[in-house]
């Protein structure tokens, strides 16, 4: 009888206590910073959810060493989280209304900022007082993170756009990096064409079924999916039209070479496949893991479209801003941020180096460590040079539902490539970006 | 309207009970009281598992179905109008149908291939004249112990432009220029199913195999006595001897194929143009990945669910000749 009941008891109490210790070890409060003067040394805690070690992680701990200098009793906490977790863990939270279990600061694609801030207010932080100066980064890269005029992220990793190109393979064909120089596509494809007649080398590859490229071109004449409004213009859009047509010409000629994979597509110039490529300024990573072909690269501004208005030679891919989190010590993480990567000379002169972590932050354009030659680009200032053209970038609406965009692009540019009519499959991409939006 | 006796002392059981053990014999209350306390101890070694598995599973599932009758992005979810508008939305989804059509290939063609090969392997690993049987046996389940996301990683980069298959199909001189196998409808979906019969294959086989040891030998030497031939004996005494076991896996393998996500993710990105792109798939991107629509991805899974069930049912009203 009472050995029953014991049992029975047990039997009850067992599994409800696990699961009820299982519930009670996730809701442990996150230590947040103690005392915050105005003023004088502060000190606290700081956690920080970044991804990539050699880049945003060591920039972020290089930040930190900063930082302690003059307030030796912050610690910065950084936990590493790859993009698409950190994604995941941001709409998981703001879902179930978790907030508490944000971090203090993290770092998003400047592309999800959008669709991030509009759908989640509640994540964010502006930085409304936290004193960091917005007119010394680039308009078109703090346009990705403002919203209604309102500042919800710190530009940091640049994502302006290069053309890199081999000068060794350029010369057999008898041209030099100038030739590529502030020239339109339609130029472009005659030389890269003379090039792969002489050399058998294409100037440019990318993944198939990625839409990159032609958002570069898009952003390149200030163009986008979508309208002020947030409409999609995704159909009748001249600027997009012409970059499908550019697109597809490049390919058709094969002086772009179509591969399925990330992998894939860096190995085609690090294995001297292909002679140069077009992408964010952070490429210029992978192609220094090519140690062979050192002093035999080259960098210069994109080809601009033909015929297309406001069209330009400068533009961007990716990149990613910090974020404050809604659940911060917000004085001390924005100081900290005011204090690092808004203002201290020192912590790019480190990372830039070591990483080849690029600033946005423009008056990095004096320093000398930027206007250093570059051996591995024939002794370019490549970095000085970027910042250059990070000022000139047009910028463009990327909208709460770049995604979405983004993807039926994709979907279309693969029809186009494989024989539908540009226009139909074009219209069908506004519909189903319009049925995304319903 | 009741009777009598029902009436007279409100336990019809009890009553009934006691007209059965003989009128002679006086009520016996203690015999009643073991009989309930039986039954509430029953009931308390049932209710903590019943109570976590209401909480755990059907509370969510109430909840999700809740969730696919909201509209709106992020939080900012309200009652759809009319309520069903979800799930009517879904019917002109044009990618949701083409991932239902991309799920529904990789069912046909790959679970009946995969079953047979597992069945047909089962039998051969069963031979007690095999030598080296562990060895077989291991090699053959292995595949089930990598992870989905690696084995789906490897598979990609055999079947890349420039990747093993390739080179290996070039070097015998089958193909002149290399096949971009993730790049077109076609051979992107055949790589999945490929890549789904060499994960999937050795864990229904150790199933077979499980059922196989429980096969009364006798029954298979009185075939062969007989002179049935090995395909004979195959086919009239160990099939339908398997049959509870055939019905499993494919009930299993059905309800996995439907889910299907990680080889989608994985290996093609739902690529080329979302003509590989399974139903779970799509999902994840309605509600992690493009601006977050819980509502219609709760919906979609309700369908996804609907489905599994409706499979479910067929198979077993097929497959079940107990009675």
């Amino acid at each position: 009888m009472n050995k029953v009941r014991k049992i029975a008891s047990l039997a009850l109490l067992v599994p409800l206590s696990i699961a009820l210790a299982a519930c009670g070890s996730g809701a442990a409060p996150a230590p947040t910073a103690g005392d915050t003067a105005a003023s004088g040394p502060k000190s606290g805690t700081l956690t920080v959810w970044c991804w990539d070690p050699t880049f945003n992680i060591y920039a972020m701990k290089e930040a930190a060493k900063i930082y302690a200098k003059d307030n030796p009793d912050v610690k910065v906490n950084v936990v590493e989280t790859p993009w698409d977790d950190l994604q995941t863990k941001l709409t998981t939270l703001a879902q179930s209304k978790e907030t508490k279990q944000l971090p203090d600061i993290f770092l998003m694609q400047n592309n999800a900022y959008q669709k991030n801030v509009i759908n989640y207010p509640d994540l964010f932080s502006d930085y409304g007082k936290s004193g960091v100066d917005f007119t010394q980064f680039p308009a078109g890269v703090t346009a990705y993170s403002t919203v209604d005029g309102v500042n919800y992220g710190l530009p940091f990793d640049n994502g302006t756009a290069i053309t890199a190109l081999r000068t060794d393979v350029l010369k057999q064909a008898g041209m030099t990096i100038d030739d590529f120089t502030n020239i339109s596509w339609s130029d472009f494809i005659t030389k890269a064409k003379e090039v792969k007649a002489k050399t058998g080398k294409p100037l440019l590859s990318g993944q198939a079924g990625s839409s990159d490229m032609i958002m570069m071109m898009l952003q390149s004449a200030g163009a986008s999916l979508f309208d002020e409004k947030g409409n999609p213009t995704i159909s009748n859009n001249p600027a997009l039209l012409k970059a499908i047509d550019t697109y597809s010409e490049l390919v058709k000629s094969g002086v772009f070479v179509e591969v399925n994979s990330w992998d894939e597509y860096i190995g085609t110039f690090v294995n001297g496949n292909v002679a140069g490529t077009i992408n964010g300024v952070w490429i210029m990573g992978s192609i220094q893991t090519a140690k062979d072909q050192s002093g035999k690269w080259a960098v210069t501004n994109l080809p601009k479209l033909d015929g297309v208005a406001g069209a330009t030679n400068y533009s961007a891919n990716g990149g990613s801003s910090w974020a404050i989190s809604s659940n911060a010590n917000y004085e001390l993480a924005s100081d900290f941020l005011n204090k690092t990567f808004a203002g201290s000379k020192e912590l790019y002169e480190t990372i830039l180096p070591s990483s080849g972590a690029v600033a946005n932050w423009l008056p990095m354009a004096d320093s000398s460590v930027y206007s250093k030659p570059l051996d591995f680009f024939g002794g370019q200032p490549v970095f000085s040079k970027v910042l250059e053209f990070s000022k000139q970038v047009p910028k463009n609406n990327t909208g709460a539902y770049y995604y979405e965009g983004r993807d039926a692009v994709s979907a279309a540019i693969t029809k186009i490539l494989n024989g539908t009519d540009p226009a139909a499959a074009l219209d069908e991409a506004q519909k189903t970006v319009e049925f995304a939006m319903k | 309207m009741s009777s009598p006796a029902v009436q007279a002392t409100g336990r019809p059981t009890a009553r009934a009970r006691l007209k059965k053990g003989g009128a002679a014999r006086p009520p016996n209350p203690r015999r009643f009281g073991i009989e309930q306390r039986r039954n509430v101890t029953g009931w308390v070694f049932l209710l903590p598992a019943a109570l976590l598995i209401m909480w755990m599973n059907f509370y969510p599932m109430i909840q999700a179905f809740i969730l696919s009758l909201k509209t709106g992005r992020g939080t900012r979810l309200n009652f759809a109008e009319p309520l069903w508008y979800n799930y009517q939305r879904l019917l002109a989804d044009e990618i949701f149908k083409l991932t239902v059509q991309n799920t529904f290939i990789y069912l046909i063609v790959q679970v009946p291939i995969m079953l047979v090969l597992a069945l047909v392997l089962a039998n051969l690993l069963n031979d007690r004249n095999l030598r080296f049987k562990g060895l077989w046996r291991t090699a053959i389940f292995l595949p089930c112990a990598v992870s989905l996301v690696s084995y789906s990683l490897v598979f990609r980069t055999m079947f890349s432009t420039d990747g093993l298959v390739n080179d290996m199909l070039m070097g015998l001189h089958f193909i002149d220029s290399p096949i971009n196998w993730l790049g077109q409808t076609g051979t992107a979906r055949l790589v999945i199913i490929l890549g789904l019969l060499w994960r999937w294959t050795g864990y229904n086989m150790v199933f077979y195999l499980a059922a196989l040891q429980n096969l009364d030998y006798s029954t298979l030497e009185a075939a062969r006595i007989d002179g049935a031939g090995s395909w004979r004996t195959f086919w009239y005494v160990t099939v339908p001897q398997l049959r509870p076991m055939i019905l499993l896996t494919a009930i299993m393998s059905t309800n996995g194929t439907i889910q299907l996500f990680d080889e989608s993710w994985n290996l093609t990105q739902g690529g080329p143009a979302y003509t590989s792109m399974s139903m779970s798939h799509y999902l994840f991107e309605l509600s992690f990945q493009k601006n977050p629509n819980f509502g219609y991805g709760a919906a979609l899974s309700y369908v996804i669910l609907i489905m599994v069930a409706i499979l479910a049912a067929i198979q077993m009203k097929v497959g079940d000749k107990r009675d």
